[in-house]
Order: C-alpha cells, then structure tokens, then sequence
C-alpha cells in the first residue's frame, strides 16, 4: 500500500489504512475498515468477508448486521449479494448494492486484504502442525526417558495411554498388558473396554496388523478405532488402543501417519514397560531372598546349639539345607529326669513351605516333650496336630528317641523314616525301623514303641534321605549299604570327625553336582 | 480420568479464574471458550485458567486455546495460566502458547502477578 493516496472514498482514510496494514495484529480492523468503506462507496448496510475453513465459510470481519457468522462452502448465499475470490467470499446486504463487481479496485483491494489474512491462517496453521510434531517427538523422547526414569509400573501405564490418546487427538483409548496368555484390560480412558483378549485372538490381531475393523467389544461405542501391539525383542508385552480421533467439526478416522506415530509410541513404550516389569520383578526377588535369609536365621535358631554333654557317651548333631532354608530338622534334647531325647525329622517339599511345617513340627514337639511322657501317645498327639495345622498331602516322617544314659536303653518311634543305623561292637548293624506312617497323613494313626540298649562301643546313626539319596553323575545313589559301610570303616574316630567324614564322603560321591536334598545326620556313641 | 471437562468459575474483582478437571479436547475446549467470552462479556479482562484438575490436553483443544488467547490480545486483556502438569507446560511451551500468556507455578503467584503482567 506504499506509495500515493488513490482517489474517491480510499483517499479519505488512506493513511489509517497504511497505519493497519503495516500492524500484523490489526489484521482484522484492518479488514473493517476496508469493508465499512467498501459499504460506503456501494451504498450497502452490511458486508463481511469469509475465509474457507475446512468444508465452511468463517467470517473473518463484518461491518453492519444481519450477516451470519458461518456459511457452507458450497451452499447459496439466498438473500444477501455474494462475490467470491480464492478461498472466501465477500457476502453484502443489500444483495442489489450498486457497482459490486471483482473488478471493482476497492472489491480487489478487499479480495487481496483476504488472500493475505488467508495466507497468514494457513501459516499459522502449518506452524501449529509444526509444533504438534515438536510435541509428539516430545513425548515420544519423554517415554524414552521413562525407561531410565520411571520404575512406578502405574503411573507408567497411566502416562503411556494419556499420551498416547492426547497424541492422536483420540477421544477414547485403552491399554492392554499381556498375561499368561491374555490380553488384560490395565486401564481405559474416557468409556468402557473390553476385560480382556485371548493372546491369540485372530480377530484382534488382523486389526492390529492394519485394514481389519477392530473386534467390536474392543471400544465399545467408538466408531473409529486405532490400535498397535507392545511389542518387545521378545515377544508380545500387550496393545495400545485408542478410538475415535477428533476435529473440530466431530470425530472422524485416524489417518495414515496416526499409524506410525502410534506404532512409534508403542515401541517406546514397550521398552519403558518392560524396564519398569524387570524392575518390580528384580524388587519382588529381593523382598524374597531378604525373607528365605530371615526364614534361614529363624531355622538356624530352631537348630540346636550344640549337643548335651551325656556322660559316657558322644553325641552330635550336623544339617545342612539344599536351599536357603530347608525341611529337614533335627534335635537333641536334655530332659528334666536326665534322658536324651533325640529327633531327626524330614518334611515332604522343600524350600518355605517345608521351612514353615519345620518350624510348627519344633514348637509342637518342645511342648509335648515338656508335658508328655515319651510313648506313642506322644507321637500320636504330635501326628494329630500336624494333621490339623498342615496342608493336604504335606506329611513327615520322623524318628524320636528317648536315651536312658544310665542303662543305655534306647526307646525310638519311627514314623516312616529312614531306619537309624545302629552299628555294633562287633561290626553287626540292627535298624530301627518304621513303627508307624509318617505324620500328617491320617488323624487315627498309630504308632509303636520299641527299644534297643546301647553297648558300649555302639554307633548309631540316625539321618535323613539326602544323605543316602545323594545321586553320583551316573544317577546312581549313596545308599545305605555305602553309609554303613563307612560307619564300619570310620567307626573308631572321634565322632565330630566322622560327622564331618559323612558328607565329605557323600561330596566325593555327587563330584559336585548340586546337594539335592537337605541332609540332617545325627551320631550317637557309647563309650 | 474424565472424559468431559468440568468448568468452574471464581469471579474476583478485577480477575475470573477458571478451574478445568478433565480433558482439554474439542468438547472441553470449546467448554472453556464459552465460559470465558461471556466472562469477557461481563467486563472481565484478566481470565487465570488453572489446570490442576487437567492432566490431558490434545491438540484440538490447544488451538482453541490459541484462539481464546487472541481474543483476549484484540480486546488488550491478559490470560495466564497456572498450576499446569510438566506434560502440559511443556507443551504450552513448545506450541506457542507461552509467549503470549504466562505459566505460573500456583494459582496465589497467579492472581498476584497476572493483572501486572
């Protein structure tokens, strides 16, 4: 607009248009202004300018009233006089205002005020879409730090979908983890989805891969659907679904590059959740190895200290667990009227649930000893309570005996344990063998009470399986027969010495292989 | 989460604050532009959206933002906002809407600061 004042009724407020047109933000007065003296020199009341947005017409200035503020892009302007110019339209009223044409110089500068105002929407609007993708590299790079960041599996999820549905302007969304086997609803934004999929649901996975219709369940009620996996290098970790992506007009499909930004979202994602997964999974195993150590302490305070001294007679005790903690159990016990009591006992199972039937067999069985002569009732009470308190097909087999160190006699029960060794003098072996079922099978069950004497130089050796089960590389197994066999050979050493020979022995046997079972032996020899 | 937005208004001598919960898409968008032109319609020419309750906003809804904060730059008002997620200011930041209405941290910076800014 440089340059000199053109005549007629621009001339008058030339140097106010020269002002606006130079103000970016005066766009619009701008245009008013033309447009009140457009009105001015064609005798009309009211006249807007309208730019195309999308499939309408929005009015970007008006002087007068009576112009509507949108119109159709390609409906009639019934009742007002119309021109139209590249991408908007002129709208007047009177529809008869004299001299209206596109030939008109004001009608052209009005049309070339238009074209800039149009120019300067779609600019914005490319700068907007240019930020938009600013914001979704953004959030694709915010995620990526959430899997160094964020452990809280949660609000990751939680982060992940809303993005995911801000991001492609979607209106619902749903996100999926996948379980043993299933896809599981985690969480759902802005309506209902369905609980879950089977991991291998044909349906479902034809719509992720692209050109199905999504399983109608998925969203219900949403119209347009979108929908990736999670995918990690091993395998499926779950889905990202969002529905029905928005304008400003309503909602409407997703388009093509919806796709890849929700596939390259999910693979962030995907690396962010399984971070955060091996994370609870790494806290999880901590939490259990702090309680298998604690379990362990609290086994190793339940193990007897030491053994009684027993005056003409050497007594010892040795376990030692196939995992942290373990099912064996052993005791050697001081009474008040000066017998020994000796237990050696095996839980079926291993690990924490053995631990925890070990622990009720020791508090049960002190009780009882304290308050219960030893006979089978005592068994008999101790196998009905394990009975009550221990779950279905856990039982124990146990062998109790009570020493008279003064006689020498020896009463045992043996509730389905491994027959004690009882070495001889003479090199001849007697087995105290089963005397009844092991405990915690059967509420009536009855036990039998028998009774050897020790001889001075007599050995015996109560243990439990893992010591006669231990297997060699060729899956052969220690045995009784060997354990005797090197009671036999060992018989004549100091008793804490063929406590350690035992294992060292049953070591040798396994050339390394991992102990398979907990191992208890207990050593008892009259002087 | 709520898929509508919730608008309340305070109206405060000289500023109307406009507190959001749920999402800002075109529905909600649309929701804070009514309610803040016939607050402009009122007299009210400093408008503080505080987004506490907002934890998701699409791109819809930021360009109805944009245009609520022209409007308020042709009528010489002032719009800021406050109490907005790291997500969301980030964004503000990114898509422009920063540079014409201030963030604040606390909706009481806010109603300190804004009619001066």
């Amino acid at each position: 607009m440089e340059g000199s004042a053109p005549a007629g009724t621009v001339a008058e407020g030339w140097d106010e248009l020269l002002a606006l047109s130079r103000d970016e933000a005066s766009e619009r007065q701008l245009l008013e202004r033309l447009l009140d003296l457009w009105c001015k020199e064609r005798g009309a009341g009211a006249a807007g300018l309208y730019l195309e947005r999308g499939d309408a017409l929005a009015r970007e200035a008006v002087v007068g009233d009576g112009l509507p503020e949108l119109l159709e892009t390609s409906g009639a302007a019934d009742g007002y006089g119309s021109l139209s110019f590249p991408g908007g339209r002129l709208l007047f009223m009177p529809r008869e205002a004299p001299g209206a044409a596109l030939s008109d110089p004001l009608t052209v500068l009005l049309g070339a005020a238009l074209k800039s105002c149009r120019l300067r929407q779609e600019l914005k609007e490319q700068q907007f879409q240019v930020n938009y993708r600013v914001v979704e590299l953004e959030a694709l790079y915010d995620v990526g730090l959430a899997v160094a960041s964020t452990l809280d599996l949660d609000r990751l999820s939680e982060e992940i979908l809303v993005r995911a549905v801000s991001l492609l302007d979607a209106r619902r969304g749903a996100l999926y983890i996948l379980e043993d086997d299933r896809y599981r609803l985690d969480r759902t934004f802005g309506g209902e989805a369905a609980p879950s999929f089977a991991g291998d649901d044909a349906e479902l996975h034809a719509f992720l891969a692209g050109g199905e219709p999504a399983p109608p369940h998925l969203l219900p009620g949403a119209r347009y659907l979108l929908g990736t996996p999670i995918e990690v290098e091993s395998g499926p970790r779950g889905l990202i679904a969002v529905g029905d992506k928005e304008s400003r007009r309503g909602v409407g499909p997703f388009l093509v590059p919806d796709r890849r930004t929700l596939s390259l979202f999910a693979t962030q994602a995907a690396l962010a959740l399984e971070n955060a997964r091996l994370h609870l999974q790494a806290l999880e195993k901590e939490r259990l190895e702090r309680e298998m150590n604690l379990a362990a302490e609290i086994q190793r305070q339940i193990l007897p200290k030491g053994a009684p001294v027993v005056p003409g007679f050497e007594l010892a005790g040795w376990y030692r667990p196939a995992r942290q903690v373990g099912g064996d159990y052993y005791d050697l016990v001081s009474r008040k009227d000066g017998r020994i009591g000796l237990v050696v006992g095996d839980v079926s199972g291993k690990g924490m649930p053995a631990a925890l039937m070990v622990s009720t067999l020791h508090s049960a069985l002190r009780l009882l000893l304290d308050h219960t002569p030893f006979g089978p009732s005592l068994l008999e009470r101790l196998n009905r309570h394990i009975v009550e308190s221990s779950a279905a097909n856990k039982f124990i087999t146990m062998l109790l005996a009570e020493l008279d160190p003064h006689t020498g006699v020896l009463h045992y029960m043996n509730a389905g344990h491994n027959p004690g060794i009882l070495l001889r003098g003479d090199g001849t072996v007697d087995q105290l063998g089963a005397g009844g079922l092991p405990l915690g099978l059967l509420p009536e069950a009855r036990y039998q009470s028998r009774a050897v004497t020790l001889e001075p130089g007599d050995l015996l050796c109560i243990y439990s399986d893992g010591i006669t089960e231990a297997e060699s590389p060729a899956e052969e197994e220690f045995g009784m027969g060997r354990l005797i066999e090197l009671l036999r050979r060992e018989r004549d050493r100091p008793i804490l010495e063929l406590l350690d020979e035992i294992p060292r022995t049953v070591g040798e046997f396994s050339h390394g292989l991992p102990q398979g079972d907990d191992q208890t032996l207990v050593l008892l020899r009259r002087e | 989460m709520t898929e509508s937005l919730n608008v309340t208004v305070d109206r405060r001598t000289g500023l109307a604050v406009i507190y959001t919960e749920g999402y800002i898409n075109n529905q909600g968008g649309e929701e804070i532009a009514k309610v803040s032109y016939k607050l402009l319609d009122e007299g009210y020419k400093v408008l503080l959206l505080n987004l506490a309750g907002t934890k998701i906003v699409n791109s819809i809804g930021i360009s109805i933002l944009i245009e609520i904060i022209e409007k308020m730059i042709e009528i010489d008002g002032k719009l800021g906002f406050c109490c907005l997620t790291p997500t969301i200011e980030k964004t503000f930041h990114i898509m422009g809407l920063a540079q014409y209405a201030p963030i604040f941290g606390d909706e009481a910076a806010a109603v300190a600061q804004l009619p001066a800014a």
